[in-house]
């Protein structure tokens, strides 16, 4: 019994890893990894809304890596934390955003609150991995 | 999207679905986390809006 546990325990540690770098990649991945399909499926879709409709509200996806303007650096880290969608898009070329846009503000708040969400959810995909959540 | 407030609804609903999806396992009080989270965003939004509206400068 304790060897089965203890077994178990070292797969989820295992799975640990990964799971935390898919949901990083790409929102929800990280439950579709560890078989929570559900949980992954809503992240997915709500997340990648909030990112795609913050980019289609001219968001600005600038790479500001640097300590000489704190909150332009913060907001870089917010949108990165999205994963391949961020860089997707700026390959695609929708780095710059539109500056003169009625809703810019509001795309950038859409694509930087999506990012600080899939940390949460890159977190909850952790717990879950090491069996502190079900 | 040019509508603020559809905009705020879509921001709101977005945001509490993944909040629910977080903080809740069973789907009765999710579904209420939800319902409580979207009505908080949504009620704040017009208070401050409102205040803002009261003391423009």
């Amino acid at each position: 019994m304790e060897r089965e546990r203890v077994i178990v325990d070292e797969r989820r540690a295992g799975a640990a890893l990964p799971a935390c770098l898919f949901a990083w990649l790409v929102p929800g991945a990280g439950h579709l990894y560890l078989g929570r399909i559900g949980k992954g499926l809503v992240f997915l879709g709500a997340i990648g809304a909030l990112f795609v409709l913050g980019v289609a509200m001219d968001a600005g996806l600038q790479m500001h890596l640097g300590f000489d303007d704190p909150l332009a650096f913060l907001r870089s880290l917010a949108q990165m934390a999205l994963g391949v969608p961020y860089f997707l898009a700026r390959a695609l070329g929708f780095e710059a955003g539109k500056v003169t846009s009625v809703t810019y503000e509001y795309g950038n708040t859409f694509t930087e609150v999506g990012g600080l969400l899939n940390i949460l959810v890159i977190l909850d995909a952790y717990d879950v991995a090491v069996g502190r959540k079900p | 999207m040019s509508s603020h407030l559809l905009t705020l609804l879509v921001f709101a609903s977005l945001v509490s679905v993944v909040f629910a999806t977080l903080l809740r396992e069973d789907r009765r009080p999710r579904f209420r986390f939800f319902l409580m989270s979207l009505g908080a965003f949504v009620l704040s939004a017009v208070v401050v809006g409102w205040l803002m509206y009261r003391f423009p400068s």
